[in-house]
């Protein structure tokens, strides 16, 4: 499956919201969308190509602006393929992905806690990695390193 | 006190491979006429004798020393692992080095247990975890730092998730350094442990 076979099966569904195709090596492609048409992304990766399997959901901060990215597997392609769309780093937020694939439940958990990037409709969006009450989002870039003396800082919650 | 005894070997004398062997069938320790000296004479003289100096001494001079002893050379640590210091823990209670002959046997429950081995990276998720087992340790109890990270955090010293030394939760005994430690030094840090508890005073 190549890039092309990608935009080819989605443009008709989801054109609105497909921002363009590219070839990402190791993988079918690297698919961008706008956040407004997630959901139907989603729908039609899974239903449509045939990527039945979420291997892992991950974040990026760029500082201007935020990532979020998805990893998906075709059992039939025996390929991987990498949807990714851009959020502004004022409202990170985008529709989950867990009503379409089950397992995106927790890797949303664990990027929402680590990169502060808002999973709406999540039905269970709480701290996965961090205990519970941890103020700080530690993979943003603006995160300080805190000494370890700072124990009233990073205590705060035990 | 009257000395056991001895059974006739009448029948074992005659054998073949000497006067000392018993024969089979016939208990070479007459066992039952032990047992039968030791609930008439022994136990109410161990009695006896244990509730004089009881009130001779009191209790600094006998339970303290006998409890002292016995609790350096029963030490039962909590059986869990945190991190890659956990298989050293393992290893160490394995054939080639055997702390249980030192008394040092791991108990599942923190209700069983007098030490905690703290074998690895704690987080600050784990940490009130680690309290609450350190509570649930029946007094007396002590804890020991095993590695470099549960001594003072490790490579993860500054990182956000990791404790920088697990000395921040719970008071520590002894702490053991490595990356991991080789189980010679834990069981050296259990020894000093119990060099600690010889000297505790009251």
């Amino acid at each position: 499956m190549q890039p092309a076979d990608l935009e080819a099966a989605l443009r008709p569904s989801v054109g609105a919201h497909l921002l363009g195709t590219e070839p990402f090596e190791g993988t079918a492609g690297r698919v961008r969308f706008a956040r407004e048409g997630a959901l139907d992304v989603f729908r039609a990766v899974k239903d449509r190509l045939g990527f039945r399997h979420l291997s892992m959901v991950g974040g990026i901060d760029w500082v201007d602006h935020r990532e979020v990215f998805y990893v998906v597997w075709s059992d039939d392609a025996r390929q991987y393929a990498l949807l990714s769309t851009d959020l502004p780093a004022a409202d990170p937020h985008v529709e989950t992905a867990s009503s379409v694939w089950p397992s995106a439940n927790w890797h949303e958990r664990e990027t929402w806690e680590l990169v502060d990037i808002q999973f709406d409709h999540h039905p269970d969006l709480r701290h996965l990695l961090m205990p519970d009450g941890y103020a700080f989002h530690p993979l943003l870039r603006s995160f300080k390193i805190h000494e370890p003396e700072d124990l009233e800082v990073k205590s705060r919650h035990v | 006190m009257t000395s056991p005894v001895p059974v006739p070997r009448a029948a074992a004398a005659a054998g073949p491979l000497g006067a000392a062997l018993p024969m089979a069938g016939e208990p070479a320790v007459p066992f039952l006429e032990i047992e039968a000296i030791r609930s008439k004479e022994f136990l109410p003289a161990a009695k006896e004798a244990l509730s004089s100096l009881i009130a001779e001494g009191g209790q600094t001079k006998v339970i303290d020393p006998v409890f002292n002893w016995a609790g350096r050379n029963s030490l039962f640590p909590l059986h869990w692992g945190l991190a890659c210091c956990a298989i050293e823990f393992a290893a160490a209670f394995g054939a080639r080095w055997d702390a249980e002959r030192f008394g040092v046997v791991p108990r599942s429950s923190p209700r069983q247990c007098d030490l905690m081995i703290v074998n690895g990276t704690v987080t600050w998720k784990v940490a009130h975890k680690l309290i609450t087992l350190y509570e649930q340790m029946p007094e007396p109890k002590w804890v020991i730092a095993m590695g470099n990270c549960a001594t003072g955090g490790g490579p993860f010293r500054t990182a956000y998730s990791v404790v920088p030394g697990v000395d921040k939760l719970v008071p520590v005994d002894v702490y053991i350094a490595g990356c991991p430690p080789r189980p010679e030094a834990m069981l050296d840090g259990i020894l000093r442990l119990e060099d600690l508890i010889r000297e505790r005073k009251e």
